[in-house]
């Protein structure tokens, strides 16, 4: 038997209470590879059905979960095989009959955000994914839980340009149709290089062609529980604040390992991996700016931010990989404006750009996400900052994504408040500065040297 | 089937504290199978092992009771399966 300390037992209870400690998403994967049907109304019946049959469980056990161990579980989602492989249809209007069957079966078992609307075009189109692409508009504008995300680049394929040209259409396609709320549709959306095939966070989730048939995978959480070891211990040289995380990111991720392990098995589940990701939330205390602040900078965006933000990534990771073999997802600190109170503030305040955020963008995990921008953006200005940080991704080989919303009718400066975890935020200035010849050359930038690694 | 959670309760000092959560935990038919309770500045800490059966009394009905009793005393009272503190700390 494992022996526990009283100092033990009170951390725990003090990190569930007073530190917002809680496990961010238990995600369940579903692979729909056998609701493939000729009639596009029959696939979205057995879509409907498969996942209903094998989620139906999902929220109650989460939440039994939630009651034997005393810690929150926040979000309970599904993932689902990219429905450009599912669908079997050219018609985009098949995509978007999908797309209400996914939204009524998340109703129907009580999840917020399910995720694959999906299609991987790293290389090219198939008119599949072409029809997917198509319908994203209608799709998520007619539907309130659906998100998706396409996948335009990788570091084996290179950044298929013209494909982030046609998703930079798409993003300013829905933030017109869902110009009354803000155009919080574009948060439903995920342009990314190198995919991961496991992540449990939305809008990004998919379930890859390499998952098997039910998975689940669990989100850690804990912003908070870092940021108070940080601010606790101001005089600590930057390698004993290093240990610190790790110690701290150990625990975190010991309590997403005992989660995702108990509940695979009561869903009948293969457990998947453990996502390392720390995610802010715009609740106070629970924000990555903060722990750069504790860190010792006046406003993430000051010079050394990168550095900072390098360090705390390098840390959080090396802690959990001692603490869970199942590692997986986006595994890195996410950097959103909207969602983390005080990144937003600082971007009023005119401490950080998107620029900025670019080279964040270098050593952390999601990339540019949750950026308001000037409703009126041009097409290839948007474009040509999706493949900016698709360039990081690929030529790193690690996974980015852009979630960009150009808030119709607003401008630099504006407030756009999106609502609940999606948060609040300024408009941020876009570089005026023409890219229209070099974006619209067409074609693919080829795979980088990284790519050829065998 | 047994199960062991572990009750924490912190709050200001009083009288009687232990003895009211000992009393309700007997009352839920529960089990004490260890126990360490300090009082520091005034403040009261205590933590305890507790098991039961889980035919006879359930974590909700515990929690429920515990939870209640804390209210009455002014102590935040919190109950968690053992298995999160041997979990978190260790590989």
């Amino acid at each position: 038997m494992v022996f526990i300390t009283a100092q033990e037992i009170l951390e725990t209870v003090h990190m569930i209470r007073s530190e917002n400690l809680d496990v961010r998403a238990v995600t369940m994967g579903i692979s729909l590879d056998d609701c493939a049907e000729r009639d596009p109304r029959r696939t979205a019946e057995r879509v409907y059905a498969k996942i209903v049959r094998r989620a139906g469980r999902l929220v109650a056990v989460a939440d039994e979960l939630q009651e034997k161990y005393g810690v929150p579980i926040v979000n309970k989602r599904v993932a689902v095989t990219p429905i450009a492989d599912v669908a079997g249809s050219h018609d985009p209007a098949a995509y978007v009959e999908l797309a209400h069957a996914l939204d009524a079966a998340a109703e129907e078992i009580g999840i917020d955000f399910i995720g694959g609307f999906s299609a991987l075009v790293q290389k090219g189109f198939t008119k599949s994914d072409a029809a997917l692409i198509e319908a994203i508009p209608e799709a998520i504008g007619a539907t309130r839980r659906v998100c998706s995300s396409v996948n335009v680049a990788s570091t084996r394929a290179g950044i298929n340009m013209d494909a982030v040209v046609r998703m930079a259409d798409v993003v300013l396609a829905v933030a017109r149709r869902t110009a009354d709320d803000g155009s919080i549709g574009c948060a439903k959306i995920v342009v990314f290089c190198n995919v991961p095939e496991d992540n449990p966070f939305m809008a990004g989730a998919l379930h890859g062609s390499g998952e098997p048939e039910v998975s689940v995978n669990v989100a850690i959480s804990g912003p908070g529980v870092v940021r108070n070891v940080v601010v606790a211990h101001p005089d600590a040289s930057l390698i004993e604040l290093a240990d610190l995380i790790k110690r701290t990111t150990f625990k975190i991720t010991r309590v997403g390992e005992l989660i995702a392990r108990e509940a695979s098995g009561m869903l009948d589940a293969q457990m998947g991996i453990i996502d390392l990701s720390l995610a802010p939330t715009p609740a106070v205390g629970d924000s990555i700016a903060e722990i750069l602040q504790g860190m010792g900078l006046e406003q993430p965006g000051a010079p050394g931010t990168t550095a900072a933000l390098a360090m705390l990534n390098d840390a959080v990771k090396k802690g959990g990989t001692m603490a869970t073999s199942s590692t997986g997802g986006l595994s890195g600190a996410f950097i959103p404006v909207s969602e983390d109170a005080a990144m937003a503030r600082a971007a009023a305040d005119g401490a950080l750009s998107i620029e900025k955020l670019e080279a964040m963008t270098a050593v952390c995990s999601l990339g540019l996400d949750m950026i308001i921008v000037p409703g009126d953006t041009p097409r290839n200005a948007l474009a040509g900052i999706i493949a900016d940080v698709m360039a990081i991704g690929m030529v790193n080989g690690k996974s980015t994504g852009a979630r960009l919303i150009p808030a119709y009718g607003k401008q630099v400066g504006d407030w756009v408040s999106l609502g609940g975890l999606f948060g609040e935020g300024p408009v941020m200035a876009v570089s005026t500065s023409r890219n229209d010849r070099f974006v619209t050359r067409g074609g693919r930038i080829p795979a980088p040297l990284q790519g050829l690694t065998n | 089937m047994r199960s062991t959670v572990i009750v924490t309760a912190l709050g200001p000092d009083g009288r009687g504290l232990l003895a009211r959560i000992a009393a309700t935990i007997a009352e839920q038919k529960a089990n004490i199978d260890d126990v360490s309770q300090t009082v520091s500045n005034g403040m009261f800490t205590m933590i305890m092992f507790v098991s039961f059966d889980e035919s006879e009394t359930s974590m909700a009905g515990l929690k429920d009771a515990l939870a209640k009793t804390g209210d009455e005393v002014g102590l935040q009272v919190h109950v968690q399966h053992e298995n999160i503190f041997r979990f978190m700390h260790r590989v």
